[in-house]
């Protein structure tokens, strides 16, 4: 019994760290520490800048120039969304490092990274 | 059927025919062309039902956050999605050479299906879907257009036949008549003028009389009378006349032949020259051989100048009568061969001489050919088949 309870949890903690991509040291650090911390959904924010503007580039430069200059008003979440979370401050990032930590979320979240056929 | 009849059947049916067939090959073309795309399009609408739950899958996987997507993939469909940039993002496939300004397109045996979307669910603004073409309705289709085609063309040939025989019924009559009287004539002719040669012959052989010169220009007479009966009677019979193919001493039947002629030749005091090979045999019927001798010693007897001279070449290669005569315009030679054309009014006959030449030649594939200098001389060659 105990040798059965021992396999199960070896293939369950293999499974969950081959499911689970390591996070990028710098996107930890810029991103994902604040928004884990806040409980901020990063991947449904993902999706809907996916679903807005299709394509890395596209995202990239809109995430740029929102993280640069947060508003509500220019926001992909909806206004609801603010009744829960705060609205960031601007990133107090220089340009290259902005844009390595906004690649590193696109790289991380990548749909096509979890896209499987059946 | 006479061969005039045969002709204008057989001009009628090809214009008839070759005219109706293309008017509905083209027709059937259009058809065809016209089925197979509703075929397509039936197939393409399948590609867009299976586009458009795969959409809806999109839209559902869109809002799930597990680890794992598992994309929507139904056989027999192949489908892939892209970006806006028109760049791969996943699917079942990765096709080449998209067409992305068509909505379907063919390659190979494959239906291609470009599903727009919005909002771009995974970031997918394209989807292409492909699924193999199915190649049975559109042979089954393929089949009936041929066999439409075909029993149209039975059809259009019975109808066609039909009415060619309708249309040249009163043409048949006419030549028919015209044959009857022509026969008839000729065979009224026939004992008149044996009897007149016969006469002649007796006369000339039991009496030493003094209108020998007179004698001989009945002869002449009736002799040309003879021919014309033997002419019209051969075009008469033309058509269904049962030949009898033997081998024949061209050399010897043409000596025979210039001797029958000597009494006209001599009328006209023609200096003959003759240069003939010995033995020149071949099949032919005797009677076409006698036919195209005649009618070529005759025309060139007949056209000749009074003491002008007549060369008579016979060989293994070919036959050439050459006069020193009237000659032919230039514009003339090529009518020569027409049925009642005649090179000069100045003379008798009835022009049928050259047609009858140029009937045997047709028949024995010999090639004919005339070189004439107005005002100075007439060669006719006549070239054996090799």
């Amino acid at each position: 019994m105990e040798k059965i309870i021992i396999k199960s949890f070896l293939i369950n903690t293999l499974l969950v760290t081959m499911g689970t991509a390591e996070v990028p040291n710098m996107l930890q650090k810029n991103c994902l520490a604040c928004h884990s911390q806040q409980k901020i959904p990063s991947e449904l924010i993902y999706r809907r800048y996916l679903l807005k503007y299709s394509t890395h580039n596209n995202i990239k430069k809109r995430l740029i120039e929102y993280l640069k200059n947060p508003k509500k008003e220019r926001s992909i979440m909806p206004k609801q969304f603010f009744l829960k979370f705060p609205q960031k401050r601007a990133l107090d990032l220089n340009n290259t490092t902005l844009n390595s930590s906004v690649d590193a979320y696109l790289d991380y979240f990548d749909i096509k990274k979890k896209l499987i056929l059946p | 059927m006479l061969r005039s009849e045969k002709r204008s059947l057989f001009r009628f049916l090809s214009i008839y025919l070759s005219s109706t067939f293309l008017l509905f090959l083209l027709a059937t073309f259009i058809f065809y062309n016209y089925q197979k795309h509703q075929i397509i399009d039936l197939q393409n609408t399948e590609l867009s039902i299976e586009a458009e739950r795969i959409t809806q899958k999109l839209r559902q996987l869109n809002q799930t956050f597990s680890k794992k997507l598992t994309y929507p993939y139904k056989k027999p469909f192949e489908s892939a999605i892209y970006n806006l940039e028109h760049l791969y993002i996943f699917g079942s496939f990765q096709p080449k050479n998209i067409l992305w300004s068509q909505e379907y397109y063919q390659q190979a045996n494959r239906l291609f299906h470009i599903h727009p979307l919005f909002p771009y669910y995974l970031g997918a603004s394209h989807i292409i879907i492909t699924k193999e073409i199915k190649q049975k309705p559109i042979e089954h289709l393929l089949k009936m257009s041929i066999l439409f085609l075909f029993i149209a063309g039975i059809f259009f040939t019975l109808l066609g036949l039909f009415l060619g025989k309708l249309f040249i019924a009163p043409m048949k009559e006419s030549i028919e008549k015209m044959n009857k009287f022509i026969e008839d004539t000729t065979h009224e002719f026939n004992t008149p003028i044996s009897t007149i040669l016969t006469n002649i012959e007796l006369i000339d052989t039991m009496y030493d009389c003094e209108g020998k010169e007179e004698l001989k220009r009945i002869e002449i007479a009736s002799k040309t009378l003879s021919r014309l009966y033997e002419d019209l009677t051969y075009l008469k019979l033309n058509h269904n006349y049962h030949r009898e193919i033997e081998s024949i001493n061209i050399s010897e039947l043409l000596i025979d032949r210039i001797e029958y002629f000597h009494t006209l030749i001599e009328s006209k005091k023609l200096k003959v020259i003759q240069e003939i090979e010995n033995n020149i045999i071949f099949d032919i019927d005797k009677n076409d051989a006698i036919r195209l001798i005649d009618n070529i010693l005759s025309n060139a007897i007949k056209y000749n100048k009074k003491e002008g001279e007549l060369y008579i070449t016979l060989n293994r290669k070919n036959l050439i009568v050459k006069n020193a005569g009237l000659g032919i315009k230039k514009e003339d030679i090529n009518l020569i061969q027409n049925r009642f054309k005649r090179a000069n009014s100045s003379e008798g006959g009835f022009g049928i001489g050259l047609d009858i030449i140029s009937q045997v030649v047709e028949r024995y594939d010999f090639k004919f050919t005339i070189d004439s200098t107005y005002n100075k001389n007439t060669e006719v060659n006549i070239q054996w088949k090799k």
